[in-house]
């Protein structure tokens, strides 16, 4: 087909050499600048670290990696991520629910705006750490008040993306499903929540970022049990490779739950950019 | 039958006051008549249908189905709305039974029951496609398949073919009536075009505005069913001239061009 197609197409086919290749090179060239950042950071620190006379304070790069290694192969580091990661879990995931079904009725519904603005607004207006202290004489240090905390943290983002994203539906979808005579749940389940999808999504994804945020809080300040423990641990003794290597351990753990929550968006975005060609 | 006794609607507007919409309407709808609204822009033409369809309420008067009062939305109507308001996220099929799946059936079921629809309005091959794939009067062929797929016994049509071109506009109305002369049920049918008016109807009811009310309700003597040459009858034109008479009468400009 290539060759009948004679000279007319001639001009057009050699611009599809060049298209792709640059095409693919902006892809990769953020990708370059990432990772050489990163690098540099990591030469620098081994460089710094290395020419400290001792490495209670500053530890280079490679110790840590090497007791971040140990860490991984010994049976308390494992225990102490279940301590931290399973309320971690439990408070994260009731933040999501709660604040999912909290958003679509706020906005949905003006009077459940109003009635619960107050707390919403307070949530959002103090830094949550300062009811640790609270939850801790109400709860203990145990679980629950842990949950607690990491809820805290994310539900109030999970909950104000929701109803953004149930306020920004369009009107004559809603208006479309109420004149089949839908019932109000119905309208809901098939039309209000597929159409928040890409609010619900970005509160997830804020939400999360919160939550686990609050999971580094709890680790701080209620320091008897988990990660925080191991911090306090080897703080006391000046284990500080082993140190460096919880706090790693916490922020790498930290940034793959993010990254998991951007690839759900990014899947459900499709459908938000179906939904802008039509609106 | 519809019955639609002394309607009225006002809005509350920003500065406290109330707009009177639409003032004391009255006016019957046959079954399995096909029944035309027009009527310039504001007038309420809208809002009269939304009332029917049960989406709002009259600040007076009330409207009749079979002798029941419409409360509310009911499984005896079905719509189809000027910009087509299909899911984006959903194919063809699945949008095409969305108003049985509103009504309690199951994806898996109203799917399986869109299909005959799908094919009244020509579209079978594109089932699987998305919306945004399809051009305007695609769309609005998907919106008009999910309408009659319900199976109503009144169909309320706001403007349908309003965001559609000319070409396509006529031959959705060609269609349209290929559709309604087999599924007898009753249109109420908004528009802005006489000529689609005539076209199409039983009976055409002229709107007057500030406040929107009855102005007229005009007889359509064309036999059915309708045909191309329809359009170029002396009584279509007869009409069409009429209601334009009537029209640029009421927006006030009597040096407006008649369209030809
Ligand atoms: N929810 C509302 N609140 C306030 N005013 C409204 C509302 N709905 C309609 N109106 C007003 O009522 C009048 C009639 O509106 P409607 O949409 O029924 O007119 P229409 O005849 O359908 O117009 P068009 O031909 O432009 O579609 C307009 O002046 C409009 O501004
Ligand atoms: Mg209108």
């Amino acid at each position: 087909m290539v060759a009948q197609s004679g000279p007319t197409l001639g001009s057009g086919e050699s611009q599809v050499p060049e298209a792709g290749p640059r095409a693919r090179a902006n892809r990769w060239t953020p990708w370059v600048f990432r990772i050489g950042s990163v690098g540099l950071v990591l030469v620098i620190w081994e460089l710094y670290g290395r020419a400290q006379e001792t490495t209670l304070f500053f530890v280079p790069v490679s110790s840590v990696l090497a007791a971040l290694w140990g860490q991984l192969q010994s049976a308390e580091f494992w225990d102490a991520f279940g301590q931290t990661f399973i309320p971690f879990i439990w408070g994260w995931l009731l933040s999501l629910a709660v604040g999912i079904v909290l958003g679509l009725l706020i906005g949905r519904f003006n009077t459940f705006d109003a009635l619960t603005k107050p707390y919403v607004t307070f949530l959002n207006a103090l830094p949550v750490s300062t009811l640790v202290p609270i939850a801790v004489i109400l709860f203990g240090i145990g679980y629950a008040s842990r949950i607690l905390v990491v809820f805290l943290f994310g539900v109030v983002e999970v909950t104000l993306n929701t109803a953004a994203g149930v306020r920004y539906v369009n009107k004559d979808l809603i208006e479309m499903g109420e004149s089949f005579n839908a019932s109000q749940p119905r309208l809901f389940r098939k039309v209000i929540f597929p159409a928040s999808l890409p609010g619900i999504m970005a509160g997830v994804r804020i939400g999360t970022g919160r939550a686990v945020v609050g999971m580094v809080v709890v680790e701080i300040l209620l320091v008897a049990v988990g990660m925080g423990r191991l911090i306090l641990r080897y703080r006391g003794r000046f284990q500080s490779a082993d140190l460096y290597a919880v706090v790693l351990a916490l922020i790498i753990f930290g940034i793959l739950l993010q990254v998991l929550a951007r690839q759900i968006e990014r899947r459900v975005s499709k459908w938000k950019h179906e939904m802008e060609q039509i609106a | 039958m519809i019955e639609i006794e002394g309607i009225g609607r006002r809005f509350n507007t920003r500065d406290g006051g109330s707009f009177e919409a639409l003032k004391d309407v009255s006016f019957s709808v046959k079954d399995k008549e096909f029944f035309s609204i027009i009527g310039p822009s504001g007038c309420g033409k809208t809002t009269l249908l939304k009332m029917v369809a049960g989406l709002v309420k009259p600040t007076a008067g009330r409207i009749d189905i079979d002798g029941q009062t419409v409360i509310g939305p009911g499984e005896d109507r079905a719509m189809v709305f000027q910009q087509f308001v299909l899911l984006p996220w959903a194919d063809i099929l699945t949008n095409v039974g969305f108003g049985l799946e509103l009504r309690g059936m199951s994806r898996k079921e109203s799917r399986e029951a869109a299909k005959p629809y799908l094919e009244q309005v020509g579209l079978t091959r594109f089932a699987e496609h998305y919306p945004h794939e399809l051009s305007g009067g695609m769309q609005q062929r998907v919106g008009l398949a999910r309408a009659l797929a319900v199976g109503p016994d009144i169909l309320l049509m706001d403007e349908p073919f309003g965001a559609l071109d000319a070409q396509t506009r006529q031959l959705m109305q060609e269609d349209l009536m290929r559709l309604w002369e087999v599924e007898q049920t009753t249109v109420i049918f908004v528009t802005h075009s006489m000529d689609e008016a005539a076209y199409l109807s039983d009976r055409v009811l002229v709107m007057d505005t500030h406040p929107g009310r009855v102005r007229e309700i005009l007889d359509v003597p064309l036999p059915r069913p309708r045909e191309e040459s329809t359009r170029r009858s002396p009584v279509f034109n007869e009409l069409t001239s009429h209601m334009w008479h009537e029209l640029r009468g009421m927006m006030g400009d009597p040096t407006l061009p008649a369209p030809e």
